[in-house]
């Protein structure tokens, strides 16, 4: 009987979820100072997916363990960092935190007060399977709703039918790993993790400015849309030209450090264009036998 | 002279015989026998709704017939290709008519070194790079075959799209639903797989043999 609930278990393990996994163990040669973060990191990703998750979060700070150049602070900043990324704020993430804050008691007035959030038309589509997504984003598109249209969602507790739609939106996290949104955040944090291996192998001391770039996005809505272009364009303009050798960065550290500064929360990213603009040129007007122009 | 009772006969015969081949059907293992007792069935089904005039069974089989019938040539084909390819140029082509399309633009990351691998790719046009190594890699070339079958299942170097082009993916899930379901293709899979890790292991004893003679060059004339 055992045997023939597991087989149905695993036929049925995408509609279900695979919740029955034990914690992933902790990396091999893990140094103890980091062992902390990395615990923490572990047993977030358990609560917010499954065991599954969590050991993916193991396979990739696998990657800097015993790695050149990658001291415990540094294991752990990425532990953190990498951790606080994979479990992004969606719908369902939203929704299971604040059903945590009531399963683990109500605050002293009685009552919670209600969570209400801003999420872009896009973002809300993005938790659906790309199949189904892709044609509803197209719609949307033609009628130019996406990227204008937002849209205001309301997370309370304060009846039995709110607490009950709470229940169905932290329920969807079962369909989470075959979501556009979950497709976007894996290109994403490989990105970052690619970055960083670059900043390790070509410039070591500007590793621990790459990795801090991972808090520039956060949230949801404008301020998630914006952080992600910040990212990218510091990336693009600065980090990636620097390990390609098509810009001769010294202080790659201190250039992205400016070049945060230089963030505002501006679509139109004006100040951070003009300033990695700048860094750009003393880059190449510094470095002789360069093309300024390139 | 009445014939209705020999339609009748033939009607019964026909509905023991076709059950007689859904249960073997159904009882077997892997696809290729599936697929021909699944024609058997159509065809004894279709013989026998035919002279009962049993129009919806007519139908339903006559669907069916051609359905069963090519995807029984497909496995077929597959099974000769890699067959072929063992034999001949290691190629792995015979995987085009599995995957799917997709346009990369110039600067996009197919996969990153250390990442989790779960599809390969067939590079039809554009100019890819192996990051790390700044090996650009030829239209045609196969990349990702081997992230299948290695334990750790991780990229090995992160490829990128340096001028836009188009490129065919298949994901592992895919080749091993193919594995799993026909084990002809799974033998001819797996010597395939050993004869190109083979010959990579061949080019790199060349290189390593090149590189430990030129300094023995560079010593005898200095």
């Amino acid at each position: 009987m055992g045997s023939v609930r597991s087989s149905l278990r695993y036929l049925f393990a995408d509609i279900i979820g695979d919740e029955d996994g034990d914690p992933p163990f902790l990396p091999d040669s893990l140094p103890e100072a980091a062992a902390p973060a990395v615990s923490d990191g572990i047993h977030l990703l358990m609560e917010y997916q499954g065991a599954g998750y969590a050991q993916l979060y193991v396979d990739r700070i696998r990657r800097f363990v015993r790695r050149p150049n990658v001291e415990p602070v540094l294991l752990s900043r990425i532990a953190q960092l990498l951790a606080a990324r994979m479990a992004y704020e969606d719908l369902s993430r939203i929704a299971q935190l604040k059903l945590l804050k009531l399963d683990r008691g109500r605050g002293p007035s009685g009552h919670e007060a209600d969570d209400v959030r801003r999420f872009h038309l896009d973002e809300l589509i993005g938790v659906l399977p790309p199949a189904l997504a892709d044609s509803l984003l197209a719609c949307f598109e033609q009628i130019g709703w996406l990227g204008r249209r937002r849209l205001t969602v309301r997370f309370s507790t304060r009846s039995r039918l709110a607490v009950r739609r709470l229940r169905m939106m932290a329920g969807l996290r079962r369909w989470r790993l075959h979501s556009v949104r979950y497709a976007e955040e894996r290109a994403w944090v490989e990105r970052w993790l690619h970055m960083i291996a670059r900043a390790l192998d070509k410039q070591p001391a500007a590793a621990s400015a790459v990795i801090a770039t991972a808090a520039m996005i956060e949230g949801q809505g404008d301020s998630y849309r914006q952080g992600l272009a910040d990212w990218h364009a510091i990336i693009d303009g600065l980090a990636k030209p620097t390990f390609d050798g098509v810009l001769p960065t010294s202080d790659l550290a201190a250039a992205i450090a400016e070049a945060r500064a230089a963030a505002m929360p501006d679509p139109r990213q004006a100040a951070l264009k003009r300033t990695i603009a700048q860094i750009r040129a003393r880059a190449l007007a510094a470095a002789p036998g360069t093309n300024a122009a390139e | 002279m009445d014939t209705s009772h020999l339609a009748e006969h033939a009607g019964a015969a026909g509905s023991l015989f076709a059950s007689i081949f859904v249960v073997a059907t159904l009882s077997m293992r892997t696809m290729i026998p599936l697929r021909i007792f699944a024609i058997l069935t159509n065809v004894v089904l279709i013989a026998t709704a035919l002279p009962m005039h049993n129009y919806p069974v007519l139908v339903l089989h006559g669907v069916l017939l051609p359905l069963n019938s090519y995807r029984l040539h497909q496995m077929l084909q597959l099974v000769r290709d890699v067959k072929q390819s063992v034999n001949s140029d290691l190629s792995m082509e015979w995987l085009k008519p599995f995957m799917t399309e997709r346009k990369c633009g110039p600067g996009e990351v197919l996969f990153y070194k250390d990442e989790k691998a779960d599809s390969m790719y067939y590079i039809v046009s554009g100019r890819f790079r192996l990051v790390e190594s700044g090996i650009e890699l030829p239209v045609g070339a196969i990349v990702g075959e081997f992230g299948m079958i290695s334990p750790s299942n991780t990229r090995t170097q992160t490829l990128e799209c340096v001028e836009g082009g188009l490129i065919l993916s298949v994901s592992y899930d895919q080749v091993e639903q193919l594995y799993v379901q026909n084990p002809a293709f799974a033998f001819y899979f797996l010597r395939l797989a050993s004869a190109r890790l083979f010959q990579n292991i061949e080019t790199l004893e060349r290189r390593l043999a090149q590189q430990t003679a030129t300094p023995a060059v560079v010593a005898k004339s200095a």
